[in-house]
């Protein structure tokens, strides 16, 4: 299953180094992270040696090399967004969620990451949750974005165990 | 036939090939330029900043490093202004600081004409010169080894850091790293890392005796193109 998808990714792309960029953005879309064997197809499918491709996949923020959870949370550290109290933020996440940026919770549900700036300064403080943009962020509405996500996310657990059962 | 090109160097008219750097044609005449990265047969990169020169243009001059900077008819080259030294010595220094653990660095240190070590030392065992990497890339095309990450974070490393399967075994990696070369008195003991200076002698005579070559412990076990001659 896998590989058919990293195949279609590559489909039409094999033997064309240029590509590679677009096809690890790919995968990171596909997957939510790039791992070490979809490094070595694309290293494979396109001809470049393995050291390119994980040298390239290591320099951008882009690709992750580790899975990451089901609800990312990206926390803006950038100036605009710093002096406007992000670093409230950070402290929030970290409490309730007990990870450090860049980690995942155990329970797979949360990864934690801090950026230098999104480019939206005037909406500052902001926390990106699963692609969504929110601006004016305090520690009060980043603790309930929390719950809320843990609560659909335990929900959810439950519902397929139910639902197998 | 090779087209040729003629330049000054330091204010003698020399002949190089087109398309070889200002750094080979320099010591092809004996004109000492320190360097760090530069292999023969590699393709320059100009990660040490050691072999900077002054390149004139109409009157101004501007400091690049003369083993990316390709032979041009009527260039004129300066390798030896005080602006040179200092700048020279500045760098030197701050790779002994970076990594002071290496015959190879002090000496060039030595060769460029560092007494004291301003900086805080560093003791990595990394100077990122990148001679392993290109060596492994380009001579043996093995592509084994290769910089991950970025910034402070950048570091040599086999791909996911234990792909030693793709190495060939060549040695090529340590031979060619400046950090292969131990200080004469054995490895430096945190906290007492300092220029050695023992050799300083030679660089006395290598100010006065112009052009001189100190035979630094990088040429000898690194092939600097003086060593060969
Ligand atoms: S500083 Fe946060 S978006 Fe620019
Ligand atoms: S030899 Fe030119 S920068 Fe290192």
């Amino acid at each position: 299953m896998a590989t058919a998808n990293l195949d279609s990714v590559l489909e039409g792309r094999r033997s064309q180094p240029s590509q590679l960029i677009e096809v690890l953005q790919d995968i990171q879309d596909l997957y939510g992270y790039v791992s070490e064997d979809a490094m070595e197809q694309v290293a494979g499918g396109l001809g470049i040696p393995l050291m390119e491709v994980y040298r390239v996949a290591c320099f951008y923020k882009a690709f992750s090399l580790q899975p990451r959870g089901k609800n990312v949370i990206t926390v803006c550290t950038g100036t605009a967004c710093h002096v406007r109290g992000s670093d409230l933020l950070i402290d929030q996440v970290r409490g309730q969620l007990q990870i450090e940026p860049g980690e995942t919770t155990r329970d797979g549900l949360f990864t934690f990451e801090c950026v230098n700036c999104l480019g939206a300064c005037a909406l500052g403080p902001i926390v990106v949750h699963n692609d969504a943009y929110n601006p004016h962020v305090t520690p009060g509405k980043l603790r309930k974005m929390i719950d809320k996500a843990e609560e659909e996310g335990k929900k959810e657990a439950a519902y397929g165990k139910t639902g197998k059962a | 036939m090779q087209q040729q090109v003629t330049l000054t160097i330091d204010g003698s008219t020399i002949r190089a090939a087109r398309g070889t750097s200002v750094l080979e044609a320099a010591l092809g005449y004996g004109i000492c330029i320190p360097h760090l990265c530069h292999v023969p047969g590699l393709k320059d990169t100009g990660a040490c900043r050691l072999c900077i020169v002054e390149n004139v243009q109409n009157g101004r001059s501007r400091v690049t490093t003369s083993c990316t900077l390709t032979v041009q008819e009527g260039m004129v080259i300066r390798t030896n202004t005080e602006n040179i030294k200092r700048l020279r010595r500045n760098i030197a220094e701050l790779i002994v600081a970076e990594a002071p653990n290496s015959r190879a660095v002090q000496d060039m240190a030595v060769r460029c004409g560092v007494r004291e070590v301003r900086y805080p030392f560093r003791r990595e065992n990394c100077i990122q010169c990148g001679r392993c990497v290109r060596y492994c890339t380009e001579m043996w095309r093995a592509n084994a080894l290769g910089f991950i990450g970025r910034g402070k974070d950048r570091k040599v490393d086999f791909a996911f850091g234990n792909r030693r399967d793709i190495c060939k075994k060549c040695q090529s990696c340590v031979i060619y790293c400046p950090m292969s070369v131990t200080p004469c008195g054995g490895p430096m003991k945190p906290g007492e890392e300092k220029l050695c200076g023992k050799c300083e002698s030679v660089e006395l005579m290598a100010e006065n005796a112009y052009g001189a070559c100190v035979h630094c412990e990088l040429g000898k076990g690194f092939q600097c193109s003086r060593h060969a001659m």
